[in-house]
């Protein structure tokens, strides 16, 4: 795995390829965003057509999971998808990697998935929210603080491992096997991104909604 | 797998600003527009809902119109059959009693032209016998039947009232009254001398009298004095049977 180019320093930063990556991917999910919502109709084209079906999907599937919050979490979830989904996929475009395979890009993500959930814990139930780290007993805080950690770093070391190793495998196979050889190596990238996207996202959508609501779950226990 | 703090720290902040760039260039015109399409197709569904309760409720008049126009409809079928029944009764009624009118009428006129035929048939019938008698007395006519008339003439004379005297005298009081005679046969001079003495008689006084012979008379005389007229002939007393018997005909019917 290549190490990441540092291409300038912004002060003390030192702006890396995979950030210029990010702020690409940025750039044109922006742009096409803004292109493709510009003019919107109610009788829709094929764009629209496709990106209603996205923000519907998204909308559904928290719906499903948290009922009665998928517009306040769907900026938030939806993000992740999209943006991971598009990290994932851009390994696959020559000279290019994809940010997700760097443990500081995922490392960040699942730091905000574990600021969120206690965000979005907060903002609905209150302080009362930190409650449930002594559910069922004050005695299981420090697992409850432990899991809280080693999930987080699960989530970030999970879509770091599996996209380094793709573009890894890719990479190999291509050195050993020749030119058209990673073909079918890198259709499997694709199916990967999906899924490691969906995996992703999908925790961090269970994660926040389990703090939203971690009270209901308490009063359901106690009953 | 070295760590970047300073990738870390930008990819944090990156990942925020792409949060807000999807949520203001993605999410939310994507969600209104759909909750726009979604809010014209609940309008639209309640529209059709009040469209279609509208066209219920237009659906229940029409039907309520439609029984109560079939109502109407049989009424004014009970009532227009009453009526024709009442008029056809009245026409009927009418006719019957035109009809029996025209037969009362048809009786009357058969009546009317019965009685007229047997008025026409007496009055010829009377006609025929006025005619053949006198034919016959024509035929019968003679010198004795006048002498006959004569002495009946003369009993008449006789036989006057004495009112009818009086009338017949003061008829004759007008001054060269002429008294006539006629007579279906010549009178002999005796004759002449004893009827002019019976006239003097009755008028009371001598008048000049003019004798002619008439065979139209048949057989006897007339006298006219002033506006009297005597009649003692056959010509006349038949005329006098003739009208009898047809006032008597016509008294009848």
């Amino acid at each position: 795995m290549e190490e990441a180019v540092v291409v300038f320093y912004a002060g003390p930063f030192a702006i890396t390829s995979i950030v210029i990556t990010t702020w690409g991917i940025m750039l044109f999910l922006g742009v096409f965003c803004w292109l493709a919502t510009r003019q919107l109709s109610l009788d829709p084209g094929p764009v629209q057509t496709m990106l209603e079906g996205i923000i519907l999907l998204i909308e559904e599937s928290i719906e499903a999971v948290s009922p009665g919050y998928a517009q306040q979490m769907m900026p938030f979830i939806g993000t992740l998808w999209i943006y991971i989904v598009i990290a994932n996929l851009v390994g696959i475009v020559p000279e290019l990697h994809s940010p997700t395979g760097n443990l500081s890009v995922t490392a960040g993500l699942a730091i905000l998935v574990f600021l969120s959930v206690h965000w979005f814990g907060i903002r609905n139930e209150g302080v009362r929210y930190l409650k449930h780290y002594l559910s069922p007993s004050p005695i299981l805080l420090p697992f409850h603080l432990i899991s809280e950690v080693t999930r987080t770093i699960a989530l970030a070391v999970r879509l770091f491992g599996n996209i380094m190793s793709l573009e890894l495998v890719a990479l190999l196979v291509l050195f050993v096997a020749g030119l058209l050889v990673p073909v079918p190596v890198l259709m499997l990238h694709i199916v990967e991104a999906l899924v490691q996207a969906y995996i992703f996202g999908m925790l961090a959508l269970i994660y926040v909604a389990g703090a939203m609501q971690s009270q209901q779950n308490e009063k359901g226990a106690s009953l | 797998m070295n760590f970047d703090w300073a990738t870390f720290i930008l990819e944090i902040i990156n990942f925020l600003v792409l949060i807000w760039i999807l949520k203001h260039f993605l999410y939310q015109p994507i969600l209104d527009i759909i909750a726009r399409r979604r809010a014209g197709i609940e309008k639209t569904l309640a529209d059709a809902h009040q469209t279609k309760a509208e066209a219920d409720k237009l659906k229940q008049q029409h039907e309520k119109f439609l029984a109560e126009w079939e109502k109407e409809k049989e009424d004014a079928q009970v009532r227009l059959m009453a009526e024709l029944a009442a008029m056809r009764e009245n026409k009927l009624a009418e006719l019957n009693a035109k009809i029996n009118e025209e037969a009362e009428r048809r009786k009357v006129l058969d009546e009317r032209a019965k009685r007229e035929f047997e008025r026409r048939m007496e009055e010829q019938g009377i006609a025929q016998g006025i005619a053949f008698t006198t034919k016959l007395f024509s035929r019968l006519a003679s010198p004795q039947l006048e002498a006959g008339l004569y002495a009946l003439l003369l009993e008449d004379l006789h036989g006057l009232s004495k009112e009818n005297k009086r009338v017949i005298t003061e008829a004759t009081a007008v001054p060269e009254l002429q008294i006539k005679v006629q007579s279906a046969f010549p009178l002999d001079e005796n004759k002449q001398n004893e009827l002019t003495h019976h006239l003097s008689d009755v008028a009371g006084r001598m008048l000049p009298i003019e004798f002619q012979v008439n065979p139209d008379l048949i057989a006897g005389f007339q006298i006219v004095i002033g506006s009297w007229i005597l009649h003692a002939n056959l010509r006349d007393e038949l005329k006098f049977f003739s009208g009898s018997l047809q006032h008597a005909t016509a008294g009848s019917q």
